[in-house]
């Protein structure tokens, strides 16, 4: 069979299963059997060892991890700690609460790695807060829906660590690139909260004493060090990303268990349940990727769409364009991790040939693929958010547009300007690039 | 039968927050060990981590399908009636089936293969990891005849408004 003939059975009964609502872990894995008995050559056990040796895989061990050190920071009443600290540093501004909203995922988006978590977590804190005070339930939804995307892109993100695993590019080189593009995209959206607060007359709270602050700061401390344990172990090379996970767990055991004492048998026992049902639906679709990644490589489809693409005669700052453009766009119709494994290593040779660094390249596909989180139909957190506040999607959409709008001048300036996220690992860990 | 298949699904639960507690262990030896004498840094700890993670891995992809809980992509409009939305969910049941049966049928050749391969650090017979495969076609296939005979009704239903 010939690229083509491949690409358009594997692709077409994919498209055909989504449409009727076949899971797309499912509709990845059911594309591929036609390929497999039409070829003589091909024998049908490979999709399962395909899958096998996706899942054989040290470093994908981090992806339940950091579900249960989040889970379990959780439970422990960690988030209303943050709100106190962000209410405490950014509550006098105008638009207080929606500040606040922004900050706490930030903070957050440093202990968890994956963005439904925060949304939930944050969004069934701060949209009733948000809605006592007079903010409009569309704006109150679609800001926690969109900081909470922060989660996939501030360290630690189980999005860079598939990234990573998966393309052999070095983790802790990931997550120090996000720090910088999560922090601007905070700034951001504080930014529009601003003149959200000025146009729509929001609420202004009083300004916090020093005392107040301190000692809010002194009560989320011990979960504030979190990010810094997981980053700093990496980079200096005490462990393993899978290693820092398991920390991150053990740490917020101890955390949430002797010091907080919030965490008893009941709950340890539901976060563990928690954390590996969710990873173990999202890990099972890796399986069936790959295995269609698996065929597209054999059949050389990458290689034909990279020469197809390279025709155009493309610079780096238009295959930056190409990449964010394709991940935007299957972003919004599939999860993030099957999408990487099929887009991502498809356009990696292109990216490669065009001289693009991998740590950019994988920047701007995690923040493309951030979008997807909150654009329907397959918008995760917005999903989240929107049953949180009682509003249907379609009413909260303009707010999330307008919101999305800073986030997406960020993404253009992460692919003219390299730097912004390639100095950070570059000053502190020269040898991770 | 029902009966049977809960209580099934409940021992798949509690397996499966048994090994995501176990998994810990491992990896915690794995960094003692390499910062303290405390214990020998024994070279299966990483192995036996990844073969619990495959595990918890399909076991959760069983539990998934009992509580629909796998992702799905949402873009046909409302059905219109009950009719119409169980014709929709046998779709999409008959569709994990035939995955099922692949998983069954091909598995147990996967498993078949594993009993001649040992694995390498550890020494572990590999037909005890890849029959996690077969065992999810199988289990799959048990809770799909709950849910299509759900469909099966929901089709032949007169009821003019979908529950949904």
């Amino acid at each position: 069979m010939n690229p083509g003939e491949v690409s358009f059975i594997l692709f077409g009964s994919f498209a055909l299963l989504i449409v009727l609502r076949v899971p797309v872990s499912f509709a990845l894995g059911l594309a591929c059997i036609p390929i497999f008995i039409l070829d003589p050559r091909m024998t049908p056990i490979v999709l399962l060892q395909e899958m096998w040796k996706s899942y054989n895989a040290f470093i994908l061990l981090a992806v339940p991890f950091f579900l249960l050190a989040a889970n379990l920071m959780n439970a422990s009443g960690i988030t209303e700690r943050l709100v106190n600290l962000a209410r405490a540093s950014v509550g006098h501004l105008p638009g207080g609460l929606g500040h606040i909203n922004v900050m706490v995922s930030m903070l957050f988006a440093g202990i968890s790695g994956s963005s439904t978590a925060d949304a939930a977590g944050i969004g069934s804190l701060m949209i009733p807060a948000m809605k006592k005070q007079g903010y409009d339930t569309s704006f109150s939804v679609a800001i926690t829906a969109c900081s909470s995307v922060m989660g996939v892109i501030i360290p630690p993100s189980i999005l860079m660590i598939v990234w990573g695993g998966l393309m052999s590019i070095s983790i802790g080189g990931l997550f120090l690139a996000g720090i910088v593009p999560g922090f601007l995209m905070a700034l951001f959206m504080m930014g529009t909260v601003y003149i959200y607060a000025k146009i729509r007359n929001y609420p202004i709270s009083e300004r916090s004493s020093l005392r107040e602050f301190g000692n809010a700061l002194s009560k989320a401390v011990l979960a504030l060090v979190t990010p810094a344990i997981i980053v700093g172990g990496i980079i200096l090379g005490f462990f393993t990303p899978t290693e820092a996970s398991v920390v991150a767990v053990l740490y917020s055991t101890i955390l949430g268990g002797l010091i907080y004492r919030k965490i008893g048998f009941r709950e340890f026992e539901k976060s563990l349940y928690d954390s590996a049902s969710l990873a173990s639906v999202s890990l099972f679709c890796i399986g069936t990727a790959s295995a269609f990644g698996w065929l597209l490589a054999y059949y050389r489809v990458p290689h034909e769409f990279v020469g197809f693409l390279g025709s155009f005669g493309t610079g780096p700052i238009t295959t930056g364009f190409i990449v964010a453009f394709a991940f935007l766009a299957i972003g919004m119709f599939i999860d993030a991790i099957p999408a990487i494994i099929i887009l991502g290593t498809m356009l990696l040779p292109l990216a490669e040939k065009v001289g693009m660094h991998p740590i950019q390249f994988a920047i701007i596909g995690v923040i493309s693929l951030a979008f997807g989180l909150v654009t329907p139909p397959y918008g995760l957190c917005l999903l989240i958010s929107c049953s949180l506040g009682g509003i249907k999607v379609v009413h909260v959409l303009k707010d999330v547009i307008i919101i999305l709008i800073p986030m997406l001048i960020l993404l253009i300036l992460v692919i003219l300007f390299p730097e912004i996220i390639l100095f950070l690992p570059r000053w502190l860990a020269p040898g991770l690039l | 039968m029902k009966s049977f298949i809960d209580r099934y699904c409940r021992f798949l639960r509690v397996l499966l927050t048994l090994l995501m507690c176990f998994i810990i262990v491992p990896v915690s030896i794995q960094i003692i060990s390499r910062y303290t004498g405390l214990i020998p840094r024994y070279i299966w700890t990483e192995e036996v981590a990844r073969f619990c993670f495959v595990w918890i891995v399909m076991i959760g992809a069983m539990i998934a399908v009992y509580d629909d809980a796998h992702f799905d992509v949402d873009l046909l409009p409302q059905a219109k009636t009950q009719r119409s939305q169980g014709i929709r969910n046998l779709v999409v049941h008959v569709a994990i089936g035939i995955m099922a049966l692949f998983f069954s049928y091909y598995g147990i050749k996967f498993a078949q293969l594993g009993f001649m391969q040992s694995s390498e650090m550890s020494g572990i017979n590999m037909a005890s990891i890849y029959i996690a495969f077969p065992l999810a076609g199988f289990s799959w296939l048990l809770f799909l005849i709950e849910k299509i005979s759900d469909d099966l009704k929901l089709i032949k239903s007169r009821e003019l408004k979908p529950t949904l």
